[in-house]
């Protein structure tokens, strides 16, 4: 193992707390598990924080705020986050998870009824109860030239979710899971979420961040979706953190055969909000969708980055992003869509577009095509702006008052992301909280 | 007429010389290499004045201060071994010797290619390196444009001659656009520029003619770190055209050229530039690396800079002409062709910096990629918080010939003012199987089929050229798409 003394500060604090745990005090005593963990610190060693002015971090300044947190346990377990039962989103019949601090917290959640077979439990428990299903998956999405944050969380996460479907079940409610994340002080928490859904499978799945308790909390999650030959898997992720936090998170997602997998996100709520989607259609005739909204303001930065990698060809992506930025607020959006050499017949759309409300809020917007197959159809746009002063016009003439006409506007400019989400109820629940934020 | 022509050819030719540049028989290449002795020779050589070799200096230390920071610009998407600066040799007396004694000698695909360019018989000469003996209409031109600029106080003379004779206006000017320390290769070309060109265009002067017209007979041996000042005054105009569409060899494989505009109030500055440089061969070998900063600056208000540009040619070409909008109301457009085929790369596009109140810019920017080449569009548009009410619009088209090749399109987008509209798109396609179809159909064979796809794809672009060189641009399009489709 590399020597600490050549490592920076901050790799240097993570490296030296690694080494005193061992690595095996953490997350059970799996062998599989351990020599990944011991993989991961030595990849984080060598890859370390993105640098300063990276161009994958060009506009977030990550270095600093992770220095912010020097000291603190790097999987910190921090206080009860008492009830928990008005948190849910998801309205009415759903199987329920509550994972506190990145840890799986069987007591609080409702899995009663879950069909046969079908495994949720903590990655430890994973690992050894489904020892195949975890040796094929386990780390099976990581993107080449990742950067260091998703090693970091492969070394230290703690507890974690391993939730497996098994061949040919179709989960007939979605599971929600509700990411609670507090300290008393500075908290650090790592989060990691494995979900294996094998072939032929369904399932929704509904991510719900969530603050707890007065101290500020930096989250680096990891998310990794294995979706098999005709799976089809929804997914929906909301943040909604305090304003003191980071979070830090990595969807990594691989599809295979004739698979579907749609993801979208909504940033309500955080200080530091950055979102990596990694999606590798990986076989031939499969489907993705990758949508998101933000809304941002105070000072809050939410920083969207995607890469779509079209490893084969006759896939089809479609990718839309969607922000408002209030206040002194930052936007961030870096999409990419890359379609490799033998990915003929890709069809590939991705659109960005952000309003402006304040004078000081800023929207950074980088669309990116990487074309290397000539038989495809792609096509990226982007747009920033602020509210069209002749719509607005249009409804003050008709007499709605302008908190009204404003927020009718900024209604119809997000809806078709909302759109996206199937859940009719839970996309009321969303629609509700834009409302109270944009009214406020 | 015929002798009075040769002399004068001779004095075009041999021009850097009655500008008081010397050549020392004792040492007309400098040895290999970059130390501060390297830049102290060539402004001696040069005959510079003492500013200059300070400036020279300057940025001389800042280049060095870069390189040991390991600050060399990685960003572009491009694969290339970063050129040995010690292994330049950084001045070379100009050689007038011909090399060839007469146009018999020349490689005949090079006057095939002149010839279907429609490049008139003497110009062929003249690029191809012929000792002129016949001269004609030219020189009677060349000397009613000459008349014709001074007339109106146009300067338009080689950057030696502007150092010399307007050293207050180069003081002022050179490096008020892109500083010495913009960028690695702009701060080693300001250490070491070669020559270049320099244009003055006075107040309400509506420059009588394009520059290109007259720079096309002009242009020789500009070498590989050449520098361009343009300086429009209030309420001027001028219209310039840099490169040529003939085919040009060039042993130096390392350009780094830099081109300042300074456009004042209301003036306006149109910049075309045609680039077909070597591109290496089959494998990629050789070929020039082509680096490039050009910016422009509309520095009072309604001033307008525009930029167009046809690259077919170099290895790999990193070159970002852009526009930085710091008037009020002032206009900067960017319309671009890039054409890559064989081991090509070119990462290419523009920056438009808005500064001023209802700033306006516009990107057309057409890829189009054969053979195994990389064609990046990198572009950025910023709006600052006192931009109100700027407007860009952005569109980058994308045309694949083939599986092997990459288009790429890199766009940043930032945004500090809520009152900025700011619109992208691009698209990446093939060229249509109906299309070709609908041609072939109608007794089209797939080559003309491909040619006239890909110049209707470019059109809009290639109209931008002045008139002569839309022409050529078209035709020089053609040619280089034969072989790398099909």
């Amino acid at each position: 193992m590399t020597n600490t003394d050549s490592l920076k500060p901050a790799e240097r604090g993570f490296v030296e707390f690694w080494r005193a745990a061992d690595g095996h005090v953490l997350n059970g005593r799996d062998p599989g598990l351990a020599a990944a963990r011991r993989s991961a610190i030595e990849r984080f060693a060598e890859v370390g924080l993105p640098p300063e002015k990276s161009e994958a971090w060009k506009y977030t300044n990550i270095r600093r705020l992770v220095e912010a947190w020097a000291g603190t346990d790097p999987v910190a377990e921090g206080p009860d986050p008492g009830p928990v039962d008005g948190l849910f989103l998801v309205p009415g019949d759903a199987w329920r998870v509550v994972m506190v601090n990145g840890r799986f917290d069987e007591a609080r959640s409702a899995l009663a009824g879950l069909p046969s077979g079908v495994t949720v439990a903590s990655i430890a428990e994973g690992a050894s109860s489904r020892p195949e299903v975890f040796a094929r998956s386990f780390g099976a999405t990581r993107p080449e030239g990742a950067d260091g944050f998703v090693a970091l969380n492969t070394a230290f996460a703690q507890s974690g979710l391993f939730v497996h479907v098994p061949r040919g079940t179709q989960l007939g409610r979605p599971i929600e899971i509700l990411f609670l994340s507090g300290s008393e002080r500075r908290g650090f928490v790592q989060p990691r979420v494995l979900f294996v859904a094998d072939e032929g499978s369904s399932a929704r799945i509904v991510e719900n961040w969530r603050s707890f308790g007065e101290g500020a909390v930096f989250t680096n999650a990891v998310s990794e979706f294995l979706v098999a030959r005709d799976a089809a898997v929804d997914h929906v992720r909301i943040v909604d953190e305090h304003a003191s936090s980071v979070h830090v998170h990595y969807l990594q997602a691989r599809q295979l055969g004739s698979s579907t997998f749609s993801t979208v996100s909504f940033v309500f709520g955080g200080g530091t909000v950055r979102s990596d989607a990694y999606l590798l259609p990986d076989a031939e005739h499969c489907e993705t969708h990758l949508n998101g909204f933000y809304f941002a303001r105070g000072s809050a930065q939410v920083d969207n980055h995607t890469l779509v990698d079209h490893a084969r060809p006759n896939c089809e992506s479609n990718e839309l992003y969607k922000g408002i930025l209030d206040g002194q607020a930052t936007g961030v959006f870096n999409g990419k869509v890359l379609v490799r050499q033998d990915a003929q017949k890709t069809n590939a759309y991705q659109s960005n577009k952000s309003v402006v409300l304040s004078e000081t809020a800023r929207m950074f917007s980088k669309p990116e095509l990487e074309i290397y197959a000539d038989d495809v159809k792609c096509s990226h746009g982007a747009t920033t702006g602020r509210l069209d002063d002749d719509a607005f016009f249009y409804l003050r003439a008709r007499g709605i008052p302008p908190a009204k006409a404003r927020l009718l506007l900024l209604q119809a400019f997000s809806g078709d992301v909302f759109e996206t989400v199937r859940d009719e109820a839970l996309r009321e629940r969303l629609l509700a909280r834009l409302e109270a934020l944009l009214y406020a | 007429m015929s002798t009075t022509g040769t002399d004068f050819l001779q004095q075009v030719a041999d021009s850097d010389y009655k500008y008081g540049f010397v050549t020392d028989i004792d040492a007309d290449t400098a040895p290999k290499g970059l130390t501060e002795d390297t830049v102290r020779l060539i402004s001696s050589k040069r005959n510079e004045p003492d500013w200059m070799l300070e400036w020279r200096l300057k940025a001389f230390r800042h280049f060095q201060s870069l390189q040991a920071s390991d600050a060399y610009p990685g960003w572009a998407h491009l694969r290339y071994e970063i050129p040995d600066f010690q292994d330049i040799s950084y001045y070379s007396a100009p050689n007038r010797k011909p090399k060839y004694e007469s146009i018999d000698e020349v490689d005949p695909k090079l006057i095939d290619t002149f010839n279907r360019l429609g490049i008139p018989l003497h110009e062929q000469k003249l690029l191809a390196g012929v000792a002129v003996d016949v001269v004609m209409d030219s020189v009677s031109v060349a000397t009613t444009f000459k008349e014709e600029l001074a007339r109106h106080g146009v300067i338009f003379c080689s950057f030696g001659e502007a150092i010399e004779r307007h050293p207050d206006l180069v003081r002022r000017y050179m490096g008020s656009v892109v500083p010495y320390t913009d960028n690695f290769y702009a701060a080693l070309n300001s250490a070491v520029f070669s020559d270049g060109s320099f244009c003055y265009i006075p107040a309400g002067v509506r420059c009588p003619m394009e520059l290109s017209t007259y720079f096309r007979i002009n242009e020789a041996g500009t070498g590989q770190f050449e520098r361009t000042l343009i300086i429009a005054e209030e309420g001027s105009y001028v219209s310039y055209l840099e490169g040529c569409t003939a085919p040009k060899r060039d042993e130096n494989q390392l350009h780094a050229a830099v081109v300042e505009i300074y456009a004042h109030k209301s003036a306006e500055v149109k910049y075309s530039t045609v680039q077909n440089w070597y591109p290496g061969d089959a494998d990629g070998r050789g070929g020039v690396f082509n680096f490039v900063t050009k910016r422009g600056l509309c520095a009072g208000d309604d001033a307008k800079i525009s930029w167009t540009q046809l690259e077919t040619g170099s290895a790999v070409t990193w070159k970002y002409p852009s526009v930085i909008l710091k008037g009020d109301r002032s206009v900067g457009e960017f319309y671009s062709v890039a054409f890559t085929k064989g081991r090509q790369q070119a990462d290419t596009g523009t920056k438009m910096i808005h500064l001023g109140r209802d700033t306006r810019s516009t990107i057309i920017s057409k890829g189009i990629s054969a053979g195994r080449s990389q064609n990046a569009y990198r572009g950025l548009v910023r709006v600052n918080k006192g931009a109100e009410n700027a407007r860009n619009f952005s569109q980058c088209d994308s045309m694949l010939l083939g599986d092997r090749c990459g288009a790429h399109t890199f766009p940043y987008l930032e945004i500090n003012n809520p009152t900025a509209q700011v619109e992208h798109e691009a698209t990446t396609s093939k060229v249509g199987e109906d299309q070709i179809f609908y041609c072939q159909q109608r007794g089209i064979s797939e080559q003309d089929a491909i040619k006239l796809i890909v110049n209707g794809f470019c059109k809009e672009i290639l109209a931008k050229l002045p008139m002569e060189f839309a022409v050529e641009a078209q035709k020089l399009l053609a040619i280089e798409l034969e072989g790398s489709v099909g």
